[in-house]
């Protein structure tokens, strides 16, 4: 079949919501890790971070396979760059979380008292975040459907900006966080000083990167 | 048998080749859009195929035939050798048979109305010169490269854009389909009847003239309106559904509209293109009846009953290989697109077709899916097809006119 019918290719849209589920299923992966992590149970850290490094892995492949397949000839609804934009972003935020899973394996961690909850906190609220930017790829396929307009792009840019609020919300308590952690002083190990710096510092950088997708929806609502 | 009946079961053959070719080559032009967005399964879509394309050329189909034949070339200067035209006419119908046969083999999108131009230029220039040949036509099928993807595009990308703001657009986009579904009926029923009637239904001796045609339709416009009001009502609405649940049902209701599409469609189709394979034919006849050139050639019931048989016999029989494929292949399509690409393109044809314009049905649709892409309409476009598109436009003319050349030549070897 290569008569005019041929001009109707597979869409990119739905390789690119795979590609999210997959960093859905890591994101699902950081609130048992903390669990794990403050019940001291390394050997579920270990499993659960291996698990998360798998599934980064996956999402890797349809990622390659979107970007394989984006030829020069096909033409989107939306700008071809942001489009790989949104993927990247996307990817961005598996990555994130791979890096915490893999921060978290370097050493057997404690988690001192004084930050416990604030850990908690952030650690739930970035998950919150992240899920928000999954929900709103969830709404490309309506999205398309409304052509990027009408109450359906109306819906999408609130949920953007909604995901925005959180995002700041997010850097607030990232702060917070490390302010907690940098007031330990002495009472706390270089090692375990530099490895929470750098768990809260990606803590920080999922959210960053899920509002990535937030503004890239709305290029796609603005054309 | 005599030199007659041997040329008329020659003629007939070649009119009964062409006519199977049109129906193999492009049934999945005029249903394929619907197969693949599942309004329609490939067996239902067959079958309207059938009904649709037979009704269209029978009853429309003899319009069109006469400019193909007069346009291109004048008749008259076989006066002296009336016979030439017979061979000429032959000639070009196994010409543009021969070249759907390769294309369709190839998956070439071309256009059936194009291959007999060229037919008839090739053995018109061997006739009788260059100066034989209407250019002015000719320049008029080469424009329609242009004209009729752009006409087709446009038409289509505003219908698109209308659907999208007055149905996608709204909160409760199932409420405003059902509210516009009697519109849209009476619309395609007002242009579908119109067609019928208007200087067509020659052969049931019905032609109207424009007022009385045009007044006709508008009640049977208004008939289906009432009707699909009602049925309408019927269409389940439930307020609690979200947005998407709502799309999805909208897009059920375009189910309908795309149905009544494809019937459209398939019907221009068979109104336009029957007219390539018993135009030269009902020429042959005429001739062969008391061996002159005639100025007006009377199309004979027969000849389009045939014509019309046998593009449902090419469907049914190839055109069905090439259509259980397309569901599967065809995954990114809705109803309500399908609906802005094919209702575009069959009107631009029909209009077009009834001005007496070579248009092709094919050129139109690909204009018409690239405007519903403009739209923001589809997920994706493969435009890379688009170049093998354009060249096998290009070289539709110049094979068959090189085909018919030759056929024509080794007729006027054997048969002098």
């Amino acid at each position: 079949m290569r008569s005019f019918l041929s001009m109707f290719a597979k869409s990119p849209f739905k390789p690119l919501a795979s590609h999210m589920d997959k960093v859905r299923a890591c994101v699902e992966q950081v609130k048992p890790l903390f669990d794990a992590l403050d019940k001291k149970d390394y050997d579920s850290v270990q499993k659960i971070s291996e698990l998360i490094v798998k599934l980064e892995h996956e999402a890797d492949i349809i990622k390659d396979n979107i970007r394989i397949h984006m030829r020069q000839s096909m033409f989107l609804p939306v700008d071809k760059k942001d489009f790989m934009r949104l993927l990247s972003a996307q990817d961005d935020i598996a990555d994130a979380v791979e890096d915490l899973a893999v921060l978290l394996r370097i050493k057997n961690l404690d988690t001192p008292d004084e930050i416990r909850s604030s850990l908690k906190e952030l650690v739930a609220h970035i998950v919150e975040t992240a899920h928000m930017g999954c929900d709103l790829i969830s709404e490309l396929e309506a999205l398309l459907e409304a052509s990027f307009g009408g109450a359906e792009a109306e819906k999408v840019e609130k949920a953007t900006q909604e995901l925005g609020t959180a995002e700041w919300e997010a850097d607030r308590k990232q702060f917070a966080l490390a302010k907690k952690l940098f007031s330990l002083g002495d009472d706390l190990a270089a090692a375990d000083l530099l490895l929470w710096n750098e768990v809260i510092k990606k803590l920080g950088a999922v959210a960053d990167k899920t509002e990535q997708i937030g503004k890239t929806l709305r290029m796609f609502l603005s054309q | 048998m005599d030199l007659d009946t041997f040329l008329l079961s020659f003629a007939v053959i070649a009119c009964i080749y062409m006519a199977c070719n049109i129906g193999a080559n492009d049934v999945a032009n005029a249903m394929g859009t619907s197969v693949g967005s599942k309004s329609l399964t490939f067996r239902q879509a067959i079958l309207i195929a059938a009904v649709a394309e037979f009704v269209g050329a029978f009853f429309v189909g003899g319009e069109v035939s006469n400019t193909i034949r007069k346009g291109m070339l004048d008749p008259l200067m076989f006066e002296a050798v009336p016979y030439h035209l017979v061979y000429g006419m032959i000639s070009a119908l196994v010409a543009a048979a021969l070249w759907l046969h390769i294309a369709s083999y190839l998956g070439w999108p071309v256009s059936t109305t194009h291959s007999i131009v060229g037919g008839v230029v090739g053995f018109g220039v061997i006739a009788g010169g260059m100066d034989v040949i209407n250019w002015g036509k000719i320049g008029m099928v080469v424009l329609s490269w242009v004209v009729s993807p752009v006409m087709g595009g446009l038409f289509a990308f505003l219908l698109f854009k209308f659907i999208s703001k007055a149905v996608f657009g709204k909160r409760t986009p199932l409420i405003y389909a059902k509210n516009l579904l009697p519109y849209m009926v009476f619309f395609v029923f007002v242009i579908l009847t119109n067609a019928m009637v208007y200087k067509g239904l020659k052969n049931l001796h019905m032609d109207l003239s424009f007022t009385r045609a045009l007044v006709i339709s508008l009640m049977v416009g208004a008939l289906t309106f009432i009707i699909t009001k009602y049925l309408a009502r019927k269409i389940p609405y439930n307020p609690s559904w979200d947005l998407k649940k709502q799309f999805h049902e909208t897009e059920n209701v375009f189910k309908y509209l795309q149905i009544l599409t494809a019937f459209y469609v398939a019907f221009a189709h068979g109104s336009n293109d029957v007219a390539n394979a018993v135009g030269p034919l009902a020429a042959v006849v005429a001739i062969l009846k008391d061996g002159q050139v005639h100025m007006n050639v009377p199309m004979p019931t027969w000849i389009l009953g045939l014509g019309g048989g046998f593009i449902v016999f090419g469907l049914m029989v190839w055109g069905a290989k090439v259509m259980a494929t397309i569901g599967e292949k065809i995954t990114e399509l809705t109803p309500s697109r399908g609906f802005a690409a094919t209702f575009g393109a069959a009107t631009v044809v029909l209009i077009c077709s009834k001005m007496g314009l070579p248009i092709s049905t094919t050129h139109t649709l690909v204009g018409s899916v690239i405007g519903v892409g403009l739209a923001r309409g589809l997920p994706t476009l493969n435009l890379g097809i688009i170049r093998m598109i354009a060249i096998s436009w290009i070289s539709t003319i110049p094979f068959t006119a090189v085909i018919s050349m030759l056929c024509f030549k080794i007729f006027l070897v054997f048969l002098p």
